[in-house]
């Protein structure tokens, strides 16, 4: 009996699977519904970003920034900006810089809803996923207000951002950030501490945090391995280290250190820091100029940047290497979700088939970002 | 045993909790707007208008139009085709109007009576609209002033291939006069993708013009010594890009 084998099966996941966010193809290597090998095929949504923007001026780069992470496509805008003032060494006036925290902070609150949502689908519970996206709605309304478009923003710029933001649009964001605190105990009731929901996600898909800093994983990924660190505290960049606010921490009362859920919770307890964050810029905010004073040709001085911020997904780097004219000779973006997606070969062996959705969704990967 | 019955009440408690949730909902106002139907957007008590700075579809107020190539230069994928020419001497067209655009994105167009480009704060901005009705706004509320500009260029060609747009706005942004502005028009799929290439120059408009006699001189020393500059200005800009 001993030397009875099954055969090995090659199963193609995608490139075309609800459960794989988009376009990517994943190779299982199965031994019944044992996962031997995964093996990730990406590359699906490769639009040159990095070689397009040699080709184009410093402002024009903003709006292809936006369709790398188009979930949070304002940590995208600023990631790019901050990195091209620092090159520059731009003062930027005190309204944009809050104004910018204020976009990036709904903007992670509606890229943590959306990885809510369909983290629910993933795992059969389509109710969630039109509640979250009821409160999206809202974040999305006042970015149409603010900047004009729903998910391609183009509002921060260099130098500080698009459009002031008036009093009423603000009233909006005060609204929201009332009705959206309750609401998300109420996704707690509804998904995290379902007990079906917990049997899929709890001790399914370990990340250790040796193996997760060993690859490079960032943002709620590594956090969720218990690994504190979080660039908004750690390395604060615009006006972050201003506001009061904690770093979530993996919850080892219900599940495991580096596991599934705790990756999905991870981003509600953010939820709440960023409603935090946000209440303290709604006090703060002061008036003034939204645009720095600075030339209309944007030429940054001769030499080279490597700047990082955190979006929702971890850690965006940017490196531009600048000849002194008006465009880049090299831009180079490090993406968080890349790296999640190679730790991902790493945390599937040994699962089992149904299980790989759960790591996917719970990896929270946009390919927009990681094909580029 | 009892761990197995205590699973299944665990998970049937939990989807009721749940359950209880939904329920809730019933008895909420429905979020979801029926889009084909509810073709306008009207607002009602929790369905939203769009709002006023929507960026959709690029309309350009002809009349208004230098010919600078701004929106040309700027655009990141190249989709604005511009061709002018010089007019014939002595001809003369008229003005561009003065456009303010407040920061709730109202937009004025006009006479400008009071304001500069510069916005200074403290001030204030005026401006005759043109059905003669006066707007105005303390300069804090202002974004963008453009003042009335001469128009010394035909434009033979005026294309804008909305297929190849992104929406980003950047050209409506640095226009000179304001006369490129994206509309809440969202709605223009079609079957075929040349007609979403857009046509907006008329250049029958300029048959039929005549000398104005009077303004000939004056015009003409100005007319040549822009013309020059303009040339100057673009060849700047083409050594710097290449
Ligand atoms: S809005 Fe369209 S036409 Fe205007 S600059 Fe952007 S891509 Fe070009
Ligand atoms: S920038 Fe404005 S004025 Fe200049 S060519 Fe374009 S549309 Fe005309």
């Amino acid at each position: 009996m001993a030397d009875l084998r099954t055969e090995e099966m090659e199963l193609n996941m995608g490139p075309q699977h609800p459960s794989t966010h988009g376009v990517l193809r994943i190779v299982l290597k199965l031994d019944g519904e044992i996962v031997l090998d995964a093996e990730p095929h990406i590359g699906y949504l490769h639009r040159c970003f990095e070689k397009h923007a040699e080709n184009l001026t410093y402002p024009e780069i903003i709006p292809f920034t936006d369709r790398l992470d188009y979930i949070a496509a304002m940590n995208n805008n600023l990631g790019f900006c901050v990195t091209v003032e620092k090159l520059m060494q731009l003062e930027i006036p005190e309204r944009a810089e809050y104004l910018r925290v204020l976009v990036a902070e709904l903007n992670r609150i509606a890229s943590h809803l959306l990885a809510f949502g369909t983290y629910g689908m993933d795992m059969g519970a389509f109710t969630p996923f039109l509640y979250a996206f009821r409160e999206r709605e809202h974040i999305l309304d006042f970015f149409e207000a603010i900047c004009g478009a729903r998910l391609t923003y183009n509002y921060v710029r260099i130098g500080g951002v698009a459009r002031d933001v008036t009093d009423e649009s603000l009233k909006l964001v005060e609204k929201f950030l009332e009705d959206f605190e309750p609401h998300v105990h109420e996704y707690n009731d509804l998904l995290s501490y379902n007990r079906i929901f917990l049997k899929r996600t709890v001790g399914v898909g370990i990340l250790s945090p040796e193996a997760a800093i060993s690859y490079g994983v960032t943002g709620p990924n590594l956090r969720a391995s218990g690994v504190h660190w979080d660039l908004r505290k750690d390395e604060p960049y615009s006006v972050y280290d201003r506001f009061e606010f904690d770093v979530p921490k993996a919850n080892t009362e219900i599940g495991e250190i580096g596991d599934c859920w705790n990756r999905y919770m991870i981003r509600m307890y953010e939820m709440i820091e960023s409603v935090r964050i946000l209440r303290q810029v709604l006090n703060q905010i002061p008036d003034g100029p939204t645009m720095a004073k600075m030339r209309a040709a944007i030429r940054p001085p001769k030499g080279e940047v490597y700047m990082r911020t955190e979006t929702p997904r971890g850690e965006l780097g940017f490196y531009i290497l600048s000849d002194g004219k008006n465009k880049p000779v090299r831009v180079k973006g490090r993406s968080p979700c890349f790296t999640a997606m190679s730790a991902f070969r790493e945390i599937s062996r040994g699962l089992m088939i149904a299980d790989i959705t759960a790591v996917i969704g719970s990896l929270d990967i946009v390919l927009g970002e990681i094909d580029r | 045993m009892r761990a197995y019955f205590r699973n299944i009440y665990a998970a049937v408690s939990t989807i009721l909790i749940g359950m209880r949730i939904t329920f809730k909902e019933m008895f909420h106002p429905s979020v979801t707007n029926q889009y084909p139907y509810q073709y306008y957007f009207e607002k009602r008590k929790n369905v939203r208008g769009i709002h006023k700075g929507f960026r959709g579809q690029l309309y350009i107020r002809m009349e208004d139009c230098i010919g600078c190539k701004k929106c040309a230069m700027i655009c990141p994928v190249d989709c604005i085709y511009i061709e002018t020419s010089r007019l014939e001497k002595g001809i003369t067209l008229s003005d561009t109007r003065a456009v303010v655009r407040l920061k709730d994105q109202t937009v004025w167009i006009g006479e400008l009576l009071e304001g500069d480009e510069k916005i200074e704060p403290g001030t204030v901005v005026k401006l005759r609209d043109l059905d003669g009705n006066l707007h105005e706004s303390p300069s804090e509320h202002v974004e963008h002033v453009v003042t009335s500009k001469k128009r010394r260029l035909k434009l033979d060609r005026f294309d804008i291939d909305m297929s190849l747009c992104m929406f980003c706005g950047l050209c409506t942004e640095v226009c000179s006069t304001s006369c490129l502005y994206m509309t809440q028009t969202h709605e223009f799929s079609t079957y075929d993708r040349a007609s979403l290439l857009f046509h907006f120059a008329d250049p029958s408009i300029y048959e039929g013009l005549t000398p104005d006699e009077t303004e000939t001189k004056a015009e003409d020393g100005a007319d040549a010594s822009e013309g020059r500059k303009q040339k100057a200005a673009r060849r700047r800009q083409r050594e710097e890009t290449a």
